[in-house]
């Protein structure tokens, strides 16, 4: 009998054990939910830019990027009076910088790109992602790249004392550090390192300008949002000698406001900022714009990207 | 009386021991949204599904992460959790069926069985009825389900805008390739 009563309780505790997995997925549930994920944090900016400036993201691991960045002409000529109307807030100035590059990820962390950036200059840029704001079991608050410029200027008429390629050459540096406070906020800190190799005009003798800037974006909905930037010369921006030996001071401040649209292939970013040039080295070096609203600038950015890597193949 | 009584327990404990349930922690889940199925930007897989088999009652249940499709152009996956699936709010794709014609004699024995699947999809915070075909081949100890089937996305609540919807299917079709090890 004590022998008949152990096998029942057996096949009773077995039974139970059979029971509880009677709902196959809510045990699957169950265990996916007891597994700590790592997530990490997608999409702290829609664009590579968050106007000007870079931004921490980067375009996708195997994909092409094929990138327009358009600056239009002042908004506003108080010495054309009348005829503003007909420069329709300087899109039709006949004055324009236009910058466009290829960019492609090899990698994940690494990204490197070709540009044609405007007064007949060219760039190549590195970009590296050092670190991913992720929660889980690693805990990383920001996301961290670094992108590095090398900007040749190849006009002909170059003004250096000696015509080589290497005093053509300038560079920028800058560490962004974003965050992705929610699903609409994002913020960034952006410090950025201009060296020129042989000093332009209007340089004094400066070969390093240091800048601090931050960005930010507000999302309106799924695919628009609101942006800004603001950066802030730290040095060689006051009381320098242009090329006509007069003294001038340069506009320590590019400010930007900015739109972001995704429209499902393309993201376009409509822009106004308080620079013209098309590349961050002159933007963060010999900004003229000042307190004048009018010398103000419209412009754009449009991207699209390619998978050039399938990794997922197709049947 | 007694014997008797010890054979049916007995019987219960037996049976108790058998009951088979099989899991995997690799199913890969293969789409393509776009019209175009040769269009590679578009092409998504996901290699994380889990799934458990009960051979004895013929049912399945499957999971998979939706943060685990990766698609070709990065771009597509950021739409695909951010506008269209909100990963963050529904982070798992499930679904539980039964199968059908399915016999738990056919993972001892090496071939290829035509059956069916039933059951219910949840996807996108929307359930939805499921049904279609299903091949299971057994080989060497492996027994794979095959099953090709379409999803709809207003059928999970899931919104494509107008400038978007030319490109993509009426019906996505997903192939789904789960392997359980039988011994």
């Amino acid at each position: 009998m004590k022998r008949i009563l152990l096998i029942s309780l057996v096949g009773l505790f077995l039974s139970g054990s059979l029971s509880a997995q009677d709902d196959l997925l809510a045990d699957l549930v169950k265990e996916d939910s007891s597994t700590v994920k790592q997530n990490i944090t997608i999409a702290t900016f829609k664009s590579t830019r968050v106007i000007n400036m870079h931004s921490v993201e980067m375009t996708g691991e195997g994909n092409l990027q094929f990138m327009i960045i358009h600056h239009f002409g002042a908004i506003w000529d108080n010495s054309e009076g009348g005829a503003n109307f007909a420069r329709l807030l300087g899109m039709n100035s006949g004055f324009a910088n236009t910058y466009m590059s290829f960019d492609y990820t090899p990698v994940r962390w690494l990204n490197l790109g070709l540009a044609w950036s405007g007064n007949t200059s060219m760039e190549g840029t590195a970009k590296f992602k050092w670190m991913r704001q992720q929660s889980g079991q690693k805990n990383y608050p920001v996301s961290i790249a670094s992108v590095h410029v090398a900007r040749v200027d190849a006009s002909q008429k170059l003004e250096t004392p000696n015509d080589l390629y290497w005093n053509r050459m300038s560079f920028v540096n800058q560490l962004l550090i974003a965050r992705k406070f929610s699903e609409s906020i994002s913020a960034q800190l952006i410090p950025s390192w201009v060296h020129y190799n042989i000093v332009p005009y209007g340089n004094q003798d400066l070969h390093d300008i240091f800048s601090v800037g931050v960005g930010g974006r507000v999302k309106l909905s799924a695919k628009k949002a609101l942006t800004f930037e603001y950066s802030r010369q730290l040095n060689g921006y006051d009381n320098v000698i242009d090329k006509t030996g007069e003294i001038v001071s340069y506009s320590p401040n590019l400010f930007s406001l900015g739109y972001d649209w995704d429209t499902g292939g393309h993201i376009f970013q409509f822009f106004l900022t308080n620079s013209s040039y098309a590349s961050n080295i002159q933007q963060l070096s010999v900004n003229t714009v000042k307190d004048n609203f009018g010398q103000w600038s419209l412009g754009f950015n449009l991207n699209r990207s390619y998978a050039i890597k399938h990794k997922v193949q197709t049947k | 009386m007694k014997k008797v009584l010890l054979a049916a327990l007995l019987t219960i404990v037996v049976l108790g021991l058998n009951a088979q349930t099989f899991k995997t922690r690799d199913g890969n889940i293969y789409f393509n949204p776009n019209k175009n199925q040769s269009n590679k930007e578009y092409s998504a897989l996901s290699k994380e599904a889990t799934a458990v088999l009960n051979a004895d009652k013929s049912e399945v249940a499957l999971l998979v992460p939706m943060k685990s499709f990766h698609f070709n152009n990065a771009l597509l996956e950021e739409h695909f959790n951010e506008n269209y699936l909100h990963t963050n709010k529904y982070p798992n794709g499930t679904y539980k069926g039964k199968l059908i014609g399915f016999d738990k004699s056919m993972l001892t024995k090496d071939g290829e069985y035509k059956l069916s699947s039933e059951g219910t999809v949840d996807m996108h915070g929307a359930q939805k009825p499921f049904k279609s075909p299903v091949t299971l081949k057994v080989k060497g100890g492996v027994a794979t389900f095959v099953c090709n089937f379409t999803i709809k996305a207003e059928d999970h609540k899931i919104e494509i805008p107008d400038l978007v919807k030319p490109k993509l299917s009426e019906a996505t079709p997903l192939d789904a390739t789960i392997s359980f090890k039988i011994n």
